[in-house]
């Protein structure tokens, strides 16, 4: 009756205003990590020399550093050469560099699956490069992508957890806050990994109606 | 083929299972000498806790609270091992037996010992409130609720934040930021990030040490240490308070407060 209580009139509150703040995490970060994977992967795969270097240096500096501790860089460190970030802007930062890092690999990915037949007839076409990738590899690509881009999604719905680390009081902050005040540890977070288990099975769900809303017939 | 390979992945997470039972049932520590003590307990501290507990450059721990351990274990007769805890869940850890104590600072609060037992205070401290040296922040300013202040999860000093200035309505909660230790808030306080912090007053002093704060003000929270052990360990209470007396009563207390300038406090 005492746990009902508390979990309806202090813990389900708390949790709610860390669960607005972790949707918003992923809403700035998703778009962006997925426009800059895609825009990493064409230049990997497209892009003169120098671009195609600056991609890999890009790929491997952030697939190579631990999260948090890119987290810690940017909210901590930046500040000593003058550049103050608030810990949402902080953490965003973060989840868009390592979220589109690996967007870009499954993007890349998805692109080298495309014949190489199709660039040449876009070509033959009379179709600039630029446009035989925006209208004819991009589409196939990103759609190709969906399952790796989705398993991302997922992973940044989880990770996003680490932006507590920067004093962001999103879902797993708001959770930590309430079970040391209370002492309530184990209702806290078992109700923490509820509300995370209900938001990455809306994602399968959502993820599985796209594939088939955006499947190419035939 | 396919036979066999589900046949594997059977055995497989079998083996896990069984691996993760041994490992599960294995004690914090075994071993139990003629007095009915253990032969070694572990001790669970905030690792970044000057003067009380903190890592040397070799990655050993030292401070006031784990030399005085070190001391009373030599005298009843036990070992001592020190693992670094995140202080938001040292009392979880406690309850389940991964460590065998809190020595590390820890203040005598209803909450906890309602959870844990308390040995007999040994150190009586304030809190108190830290600002940039050029800062011109007041007392005024904070009890009216308009200051960022910066506090570690989980401390009598966030508490105190949290029931005077958020339950009562003066401060919003956003202005609060809890780091995972209090280093980390005063990293945060000089990049003017926060522009406070509320802490415990002998590690605050400690930490600003050098840099760029100073104390603003104490507050007289007349707040004791001791140390937290689970509540069914009794002989182990017994020999941490038979222990503290007799460090009590030693001159190597007056010399460990000397050392870590806590004979002021």
């Amino acid at each position: 009756m005492d746990q009902t209580a508390f979990i309806i009139n202090t813990l389900l509150p708390a949790l709610w205003g860390g669960l607005v703040v972790t949707l918003g995490l992923i809403a700035f970060t998703a778009p962006f990590g997925v426009l800059i994977g895609a825009g990493v992967a064409v230049g990997r795969v497209y892009g003169s020399r120098p671009v195609q270097y600056l991609a890999r240096a890009y790929v491997t500096f952030f697939k190579g550093t631990p999260l948090l501790l890119l987290l810690f860089i940017l909210y901590f460190g930046l500040p000593s050469i003058g550049i103050s970030l608030s810990p949402f802007v902080a953490s965003v930062l973060g989840f868009i560099f390592c979220n589109s890092a690996y967007d870009s690999e499954y993007i890349r990915g998805s692109i080298r699956s495309i014949k190489e037949g199709q660039f040449t007839a876009g070509l033959a076409l009379g179709m600039a490069r630029t446009q035989v990738i925006r209208y004819v590899i991009l589409p196939q690509a990103l759609r190709r992508s969906i399952p790796g881009l989705v398993n991302e999604f997922v992973y940044l719905i989880k990770y996003s957890s680490l932006a507590y680390m920067v004093t962001v009081v999103e879902l797993t902050g708001a959770g930590k806050m309430i079970a040391t005040r209370y002492f309530t540890y184990n209702e806290t977070f078992l109700v923490v990994g509820l509300v995370y288990l209900f938001l990455v099975t809306i994602t399968t769900i959502g993820a599985h109606l796209l594939e088939r809303r955006v499947a190419i017939p035939g | 083929m396919q036979r066999n390979l589900l046949g594997l992945l059977v055995l497989l997470l079998a083996g896990c299972v069984l691996l993760a039972g041994c490992t599960g049932s294995t004690p914090a520590t075994n071993g139990t000498n003629q007095t009915g003590l253990k032969t070694k307990y572990i001790i669970g501290l905030d690792g970044a806790y000057p003067p009380y507990s903190f890592s040397e450059k070799d990655g050993s721990f030292t401070g006031f609270d784990v030399e005085s351990a070190r001391w009373i274990a030599n005298k009843s007769g036990f070992e001592v091992e020190f693992q670094a805890v995140a202080w938001d869940g040292i009392i979880p850890a406690l309850l389940a037996k991964k460590i065998d104590m809190v020595y590390s600072g820890m203040t005598i609060t209803p909450e906890r010992a309602a959870q844990v037992a308390f040995s007999k205070p040994y150190l009586k401290i304030n809190q108190s409130i830290a600002i940039r040296s050029d800062s011109t922040i007041t007392m005024d300013d904070i009890m009216a609720g308009k200051v960022v202040i910066g506090s570690q999860r989980g401390t009598t000093g966030e508490m105190w934040v949290q029931e005077n200035l958020i339950d009562t309505g003066k401060m919003p909660a956003a202005n609060l930021k809890s780091f995972d230790n209090f280093p980390l808030a005063i990293t945060a306080l000089t990049n003017k990030q926060v522009d406070a912090t509320v802490y415990d007053k002998p590690p605050t002093v400690d930490v600003i040490a050098g840099k760029d704060a100073k104390i603003l003000a104490e507050i007289d929270t007349n707040e004791q240490y001791g140390i937290a052990i689970r509540k069914e360990d009794t002989q182990l209470l017994n020999t941490m308070n038979h222990g503290l007396d007799q460090l009590m009563a030693d001159p190597y207390w007056n010399e460990l407060k000397t050392k870590y300038k806590l004979e002021s406090i």
